[in-house]
């Protein structure tokens, strides 16, 4: 072939080469999402906004590993660099300026170095968390693409083109780059193409704002499907997503139901739903469901997803907490937890297939306005011989405290009414709405049924129509998650504070003057809607550091803490698992050695209280204040 | 096979609000067990057919309403067009449920179109010929079984499988048809019905000893008195005789068949 052509143009026509394979292979799979339904996406300004998306967003993600960071930098720096300037040297003035083939070998060399960066992940022995099946020849093409890229380039940069040296090297580079380019399609370098589309046309954009863009999309129950059977069900966008999917793990060393062995893993499960798309995609070679259930079931975009005997078992379904580590940790900026609920809104709204234990809570949900079943009336029997006002005796008031559903529980019922003297204590002006407040819906939501959401969300919206309160104080991150959140979709737009934060508004305009407990030795326990939905990690930590006590972190707190298990209806649907998530979570708290676990939530409280044999007590955070503002008088 | 299940108007006992009976859910899921090949129709009498899509999200493909005015006696209706379709099976709950229910429909329809009633039923199979295999539960987890042909009225039982969950979807694809039936001509039942306010009374204990100390009383509450004490105590037996022991006193009190007869 050189004794036709130079190899000044033979080398940067094999790029040419490998960006059409790559373009014919990326249009194969485009095809397939092209069976999705229809999504509004505002291309130019995706498009626009990809660099920013891509150098923020994503890098802040993939950062917090550094050394797959530092790989990636380099590995797809240089990739790219070596690429493009080879494919210019198309050029005549620029392939007879030997120097710039030293700029190209220089860009070559950075590939290899980090195709061997690459490849140290996974030889000898394989991460765990990594996928093998394709990905493990994953280094072996970027090396030999490097490699013989380095050397071409190297031989026209000495003006020694041709010969037998520079055929073999030629042949390696193409061998490396042409077998990238081909793996578009089903290999590792799908995410590059995909992922790069999907940040294009993200189906959140609003997360890459700076605000959480977590609320579920409502659903069109005039639809003529509801929610997702099959891969064709899903947006375009979703789809393609799906395939932005690089295996990396990171969800599943995040995920609370993969570590409690019960049958979830969110990187097969989105695998799932890419295999599911595709009948010739290969076959997977991550770590399976717990459990271990092969994947049956046929393929195709209009095979059905959901079953016994199909490619997703539905307990694996019902096993997510909806707590968003997945999604959090995701650094190709994956939405599992709208995929979850989108399928489990088909299973609950079409088949009526909710989990055995679920049907009751729902049932009563949609019957009387409460999962219990019990009288709206004695949601505040909680607060008996304390004076709680409320609204409907109020023309008008500052504060709306929302009780929701914790105020029934014995337990947690201790913790309103410390909130309740504490807003006593600070004088705030505030009442309830009693017998006239509802569930929030948020149970049915994540369980799938949208119809009781959007019910129960449109009688709250009259009720709360009714009043005039300047904001709606909750203690309830679930019930605050969609006051705030979801309620706006539905007509609702109110001003929603957690209690922590209020508490901490009280604090420093110096209302409650608490004491100092320094005796205390305190472990917070992020909350997954305050935290992860919401983004609010500080205000609770504030007003732990504000009565002195001793406050150690855990190693997941934050926006990376780890889910209680009470969410998403886990408690409800009880998938059997080898082991209990709060368990987990406790086991973490008490590597801190603290004898105290914060909370700020009623779920949490209750599922971390319910582990036996534990050793710190569980307080929420505005009873610790009490005692603080008791120790201060 | 065509079964018609009776809906009534019940209110939910804690928020008052019309819902499907739990028990006439229950007839829907029975309903439903009894193979893919049966015709199920809802059928409600009454002013309006506010709770009847939850019925239909339960899995009713399909609810008859019969417009009957508010206090209107809705049995000579339900009678006129039971005797129309000719329904193989009634299924209806076996008490009412906060409404304006009797819980005695089932038995007025039974008198009017003169055909059985089998009350209190926990299952419901088809066997080979086409009768019906009915488990009625006796209180107490005792069970009888019934094998009943031809038309027959079953009331439904607490004990019976749990409801499956309401779907919205197929509440959506279901369908309420108002029928306008003119009402059979039935003798005026002579029922005479007094209403009172509902009064608690005190559980009354079959054979109670009226005096004797409590623990006396304790021992006749608990049985411990009667079949029970007279059994035999066996310290720490062999488990094979422990279990023959168990197993004959549950063939005793007719949980498990007798020994000689094959196993169902």
């Amino acid at each position: 072939m050189t004794s036709f052509m130079p190899l000044t143009t033979v080398f940067p026509g094999l790029v040419w080469l490998m960006a059409a394979l790559a373009l014919v292979q990326g249009l194969r799979r485009a095809a397939l999402w092209r069976v999705g339904a229809p999504a509004s996406v505002a291309w130019l300004d995706g498009l626009a906004k990809l660099p920013r998306r891509y150098l923020v967003d994503v890098h802040h993600v993939v950062a917090r590993d550094a050394y797959a960071s530092r790989m990636h930098a380099v590995v797809a720096g240089g990739l790219l660099a070596s690429s493009i300037l080879t494919a210019l040297a198309i050029l005549p003035p620029l392939a007879d300026f030997r120097p710039y083939w030293f700029l190209v070998a220089l860009a070559f060399g950075v590939t290899a170095v980090g195709s061997l960066l690459v490849g140290a992940r996974r030889y000898p022995v394989k991460q765990k968390r990594l996928s093998a099946g394709h990905f493990q020849i994953l280094p072996f093409l970027l090396l030999a693409y490097a490699i013989g890229g380095t050397i071409t380039a190297l031989l026209l940069a000495f003006g020694a083109g041709g010969g037998v040296f520079g055929s073999v090297a030629l042949a390696l580079a193409a061998a490396g780059g042409l077998g990238l380019a081909y793996e578009v399609r089903h290999g590792p370098m799908r995410h590059a193409a995909a992922g790069a589309l999907h940040l294009v046309a993200h189906p959140r954009p609003g997360r890459f704002e700076g605000r959480p863009d977590t609320a579920l999309q409502p659903l069109d129950l005039n639809a003529p499907r509801l929610g997702s059977e099959m891969p064709a069900d899903f947006t375009w966008n979703r789809l393609l997503s799906y395939d932005a999917c690089v295996s990396c793990g990171r969800c599943e060393i995040a995920c609370p139901a993969f570590a409690a062995g019960q049958p979830l893993n969110p990187k097969k499960l989105i695998q799932d739903l890419v295999a599911g798309l595709s009948p010739t995609e290969p076959a997977y070679a991550g770590n399976p469901y717990p459990g271990g259930r092969a994947a049956e079931g046929e393929r195709g975009a209009l095979a059905r997803l959901i079953g016994p005997d199909a490619r997703i078992h539905p307990d694996t379904l019902w096993s997510c907490t909806t707590c968003r580590a997945c999604v959090e940790e995701c650094p190709m900026m994956i939405e599992h937890v709208d995929a979850v609920v989108s399928l489990r809104r088909y299973e609950t709204l079409e088949r009526g297939a909710l989990p055995e234990k679920a049907v009751v809570p729902v049932t009563e949900l949609r019957q009387s306005g409460d999962p219990g079943g019990r009288p709206l009336a004695s949601r505040t029997d909680f607060a008996a011989g304390l004076d709680l006002p409320r609204i409907a005796d109020r023309e008008t008031v500052d504060v709306l405290l929302w009780l929701g559903e914790g105020a029934y529980d014995l337990r947690y019922g201790r913790s309103l009414r410390a909130l309740v003297r504490l807003l006593r204590e600070a004088g705030v002006d505030f009442a309830v709405l009693g017998a006239e407040e509802r569930d929030t819906g948020d149970l049915a939501r994540r369980l799938g049924d949208e119809a009781t959401f959007q019910a129960l969300a449109r009688e709250n919206i009259a009720t709360l129509a009714k009043y005039r309160f300047t904001r709606i104080v909750t203690a309830d991150p679930h019930a605050l998650h969609a006051l705030r959140n979801e309620y706006p979709a539905f007509g609702g737009h109110y001003t929603v504070t957690h209690h922590t934060a209020l508490l901490l508004e009280l604090i420093r305009a110096g209302k409650l003057k608490p004491g100092r407990l320094p005796d205390l030795s305190v472990t917070y326990h992020d909350p997954c809607y305050l935290a992860r939905y919401n983004g609010e990690t500080e205000a609770p930590r504030a007003v732990l550091d504000a009565i002195g006590v001793t406050r150690s972190e855990m190693t997941r707190s934050g926006r990376r803490a780890m889910c209680c298990g009470g969410g998403g209806g886990a408690p409800v649907s009880d998938v059997p698992g080898e082991r209990r998530i709060p368990d987990i979570r406790m086991a973490q708290a008490a590597e801190t050695g603290a004898g105290i676990v914060a909370v700020a939530c009623p779920s949490c409280t209750a599922m971390l209280e319910g582990v036996t044999d534990r050793k710190a007590e569980i307080r929420d955070v505005a009873e610790l204040l009490l005692q603080a503002v008791e120790a201060g008088r | 096979m065509r079964i018609a299940v009776l809906l009534s108007a019940g209110l939910h006992p804690v928020s008052g609000a019309p819902v499907l009976p739990r028990l006439e859910a229950q007839a829907i899921r029975m309903a439903a067990g009894l193979g893919q090949s049966a015709e199920i129709v809802g059928l409600h009498a009454g002013p309006d057919a506010a709770a009847l899509a939850e019925a239909l999200g339960q899995g009713l493909p399909r609810i008859e309403h019969i417009a009957v005015a508010a206090g209107d006696d809705p049995v000579p209706a339900l009678a006129a067009r039971l005797a129309a379709i000719t329904p193989d099976l009634i299924l209806a709950g076996r008490r009412s449920q906060g409404g304006d229910e009797s819980g005695l429909v089932p038995y007025a329809l039974a008198r009017a179109l003169a055909i059985p009633l089998v009350s209190d039923v926990v299952a419901a199979a088809l066997d080979a010929e086409g009768a019906l295999r009915l488990d009625q539960s006796l209180g107490r987890g005792a069970l009888r079984r019934v094998v009943v042909r031809g038309p027959v009225i079953v009331t439904c039982h607490p004990d019976a499988p749990a409801p499956l969950a309401y779907a919205y979807g197929r509440a959506r694809r279901g369908r309420v048809e108002t029928l306008a039936v003119a009402p059979a001509a039935l003798p005026v039942s002579a029922l005479a019905v007094e209403e009172r306010p509902y009064r608690r009374r005190p559980k009354i204990v079959k054979g109670a000893p009226a005096g004797g100390s409590a623990a006396e009383r304790l021992k006749a509450a608990t049985g411990e008195g009667g079949a029970a004490s007279s059994g035999r105590l066996l310290i720490e037996p062999d488990p094979e005789d422990a279990a023959r022991e168990i197993l004959a006193y549950l063939r005793q009190i007719g949980v498990l068949a007798p020994p000689a007869e094959p196993k169902t």
